[in-house]
């Protein structure tokens, strides 16, 4: 007989900072306000009305954030990018950034949370940003940092070698202990499978210092900064959400502020539950900010980025995307408008609501951009409505629908204006997992090498098989299982939000699709889904248009 | 047939399983390769057996209470041959279990094409893209609240053939946790079974050693800190073989006010 006590929340105990309070700007808490004329109140509220420095430059050139300059970041901003432009709206504008936790280089390496997540980016981070910051910089920006912005902090920093998975995917090193720390109690998981560093290219889990043989044994995967926009969408406390999660029938994190169980869907392995733990988290891993950040700076953060809202706004040969009746899907207005955490793959709400009369033939428009609208609409369209089967992925085709389910986009990709999951929302897509993972081919005369990890995965011989790939496979990243420790979630990725796309290229969380032409292209291999060219080019300028 | 017709036939045939001798007569047990059969809306899932086709129901969502099984994988089916129309050109086994067999089988990857003989004779209730707006089914009513005296009871959850914790156990369980809310249950004693199952061909099928202590475990896991009135939780587990049908393959949770 085996028993315990009922397990007190650790997070609980460990995190239970107020992360209420404090924050607010000194506007805000009305010092400034009560000490200038009232009509400074009436200038200021149009002052961020006013799309800011890219109006300024009429191609809408890019422009980089830099930590600690200083600058205020008005209600609403547009930025160029190859698809057309890109808005951010600020909800609470504007922000002076100066002392803002989100802007200020807190740490010692001279990074800001703002150095991966750029406005011109849509809060995400592109890899031609990264590629001209090496250029502007000769390699020296904070970006680069040896905690992460390089392949493995025992490299020599400075040489792009070094910085290859940055340099060539948009990628950052991500650290996790193995085995994996219970999120439910103390101690250590017993992982159901063992590990093996088949392939090492970044240096950093052979390494001795840093790797998983080392004192503190640890894994290195590299993955892609996620978007700080549209948060309340993805930490919605909504549909889907509640003690367990819907896919696995496990326990779900809690807020450690207030036990509410949340829906897991912030980060790639859903490791952390709040904007805030993210937060302090990140400041650590990230910022190298040791003693992590105070209560207040969290607070300041958190509510930064739930007032932000990113969308495409126009489309570089459709025009103005917010033109004409039932667009709601379009631009960062309707977003933080839209209705939070609901289901959106139903004929009563749609995830991207796009009516036909959007696209009907505007005659003010020219004919290749009416041509454009009618793709866009199109692409819709077949998120919704064109079926395929959707075969072996870990935590899709084994919560109900069978393997293989005849379904669309939508079935996954249901959440009501941003695509992402309403439940908690890790599968196993093979992006990471082979046989579908992008790999370099090894012959006799290819000279190019993969630069991802790659792991050995054996699953315990006591438990039954991986259901699709059996009790030995590989991966370049194990995603949620470097949390779970289950052989079941090895390759199992949260998925992210379909806004600002545009903006943010290379996708997936290994930046193994270089373009949304590829992303679809990877849909097409991984599931046979034979779409025809003209499906793709239609698929591609709708989601180009979120 | 239409899918209300499904319903009381269900309830039917669950009373005929629960009279064991007419369920031993009439009921049949096979492991074999599940087949999709498309049709122009959503598929259907069928499978043979000792060369006759056996319907074992259609894909819909995450609230059907058929759940279709995986390709990839032999299939447990456990199920009473109905009289009637046949649906997908298989006989109709009704109710119906169905357990994906943990092992590999990559022969069994059979997709049939969509063949008008073959369309579904009734409207599923979920297509194969965006709903109408709802589930495909509508949850069970919760049951009323219990009265004093309050007493100790038992629950049961049952799991598929080597099944563990999966996402229809929180839906399962909910009823546990509104008693033991209620209640204010001090004491929650978890115990796991372990099952076998006789075929229809005399083969007798056990689930793997140890998956009573996975169930009781996982399932103890799941209490954490949901009940703030629980002092004492105790798991343990039966790993002897129990021969029966799917209903040797639970969880026993008895909660104690």
């Amino acid at each position: 007989m085996s028993g315990f006590s009922p397990a007190r929340w650790v997070l609980a105990s460990s995190l239970a900072v107020v992360f209420a309070a404090a924050g607010q700007g000194l506007w805000a808490q009305g010092s400034v306000a009560e000490s200038v004329p009232a009509h400074v109140t009436d200038q200021r509220e149009q002052a961020g009305d006013v799309p800011a420095v890219p109006s300024q430059v009429p191609d809408g050139g890019r422009e980089w954030w830099s930590p600690g300059e200083g600058r205020a970041l008005p209600r609403l901003v547009e930025y160029a990018n190859p698809h057309g432009r890109l808005a951010l709206l600020n909800t609470e504008a504007p922000v002076e950034t100066s002392g803002h936790p989100f802007f200020e280089p807190l740490g010692p390496n001279g990074r800001a949370c703002v150095s991966c997540h750029q406005p011109a980016d849509g809060m995400g981070l592109s890899l031609q940003s990264i590629r001209e910051r090496w250029e502007e910089t000769d390699g020296k920006d904070p970006i680069f940092a040896a905690i992460d912005g390089s392949n493995c902090p025992s490299l020599p920093q400075g040489d792009r070698a070094s910085h290859s998975l940055l340099l060539e995917r948009g990628l950052f090193r991500i650290f996790l202990p193995w085995p994996p720390r219970d999120p439910l109690g103390e101690g250590t998981l017993e992982p159901e499978f063992t590990i093996e560093v088949v392939r090492d290219p970044g240096t950093c889990n052979l390494d001795p210092q840093y790797g998983l043989a080392s004192a503190n044994p640890m894994i290195s995967v590299y993955r892609r900064p996620r978007v700080v926009a549209n948060l309340p969408y993805v930490v919605h406390r909504n549909f889907g959400v509640g003690p367990f999660v819907g896919k696995t029938g496990e326990p779900a994190l809690r807020d450690p502020a207030n036990g509410e169980p949340v829906n897991m869907n912030l980060m790639a392995d859903a490791r952390e539950p709040t904007l805030g733990t993210q937060a302090i988290e990140a400041s650590i891993t990230h910022l190298q900010l040791l003693q992590g950040l105070t209560p207040a700076q969290v607070a300041q953060i958190v509510a930064f980025e739930r007032q932000l809202f990113a969308a495409q706004v126009t489309d570089a040969i459709g025009g103005n995307l917010l033109l004409g009746e039932g667009g709601k899907a379009f631009g960062p207005e309707n977003l933080a408008a839209g209705e939070i955490g609901v289901l959106g793959n139903n004929t009563t709400r749609w995830v991207f609501p796009v009516d036909a009369a959007w696209a009907e033939p505007n005659p003010a428009l020219s004919a290749e951009a009416n041509a454009r609208r009618a793709s866009i609409r199109r692409g819709q369209q077949l998120f919704h409505f064109r079926t395929f089967w959707i075969r072996d992925s870990m935590h899709l085709n084994t919560v109900g629908l069978g393997n293989p389910a005849k379904r669309t986009c939508a079935t996954c990709h249901g959440m009501h204006m941003t695509g992402l999951d309403t439940a908690n929302g890790w599968m196993d897509i093979g992006t990471t997992n082979l046989p579908w993972a992008r790999e370099v081919p090894r012959n006799p005369w290819t000279e190019e090498r993969e630069l991802m990890p790659l792991f050995k995965i054996t699953c315990r011989a006591d438990l039954p098989p991986h259901p699709y790939l059996g009790r030995v496979f590989y991966t370049q990243d194990p995603g949620r299982a470097l949390i779970s420790g289950k052989c079941n979630d090895v390759g199992t990725i949260v998925m992210q939000q379909f806004r600002g796309l545009a903006a943010r290229a290379p996708y997936f969380s290994n930046g193994s699709a270089s373009s949304l032409r590829e992303l679809i292209d990877f849909y097409d291999r991984r599931y046979n889904v034979q779409y025809s060219e003209q499906e793709k080019v239609d698929l591609e300028n709708f989601m180009a248009a979120l | 047939m239409s899918v209300g017709r499904l319903v009381p036939m269900t309830l039917a045939a669950l009373a005929v399983l629960s009279t064991p001798v007419m369920a031993q007569q009439r009921a049949i047990a096979f492991v074999a390769c599940p087949i999709v059969r498309d049709t122009s809306k959503v598929p259907c899932w069928i499978s043979e057996y000792r060369g006759e086709t056996y319907y074992l129901g259609i894909q819909s969502d995450v609230s059907a209470p058929f759940n279709p099984p995986s390709l990839g994988h032999r299939a447990l089916v456990e199920g009473v041959p109905q009289g009637g129309d046949r649906i997908c050109g298989g006989i109709v086994l009704e109710p119906v279990k169905v357990s994906v067999m943990p092992e590999l089988s990559p022969e069994c990857d059979e997709v049939l094409m969509a063949e008008p003989r073959y369309e579904l004779p009734f409207e599923p209730p979920r297509p194969p893209g965006p709903s109408g707006g709802r589930l495909a089914f509508a949850p069970p009513e919760s049951p009323p609240p219990p009265e004093p005296p309050f007493v100790a009871r038992t629950f049961e959850i049952y799991f598929p053939f080597e099944g563990t914790v999966d996402f229809k156990t929180p839906g399962a369980l909910q009823e546990v946790w509104d008693y033991a809310a209620a209640i204010r249950a001090r004491e929650i004693r978890i115990e796991g079974h372990r099952a076998a199952v006789r075929l229809s061909d005399g083969t007798l099928i056990e689930e793997r050693e140890g998956i009573g202590r996975s169930r009781a475990s996982e399932v103890a896991r799941m209490f954490t800190g949901l009940v703030a009135s629980v002092e004492k939780m105790e798991f343990s587990s039966s790993e002897r073989a129990e021969l029966g049908d799917w209903r040797r393959r639970k969880v026993s949770i008895e909660v104690l006010p």
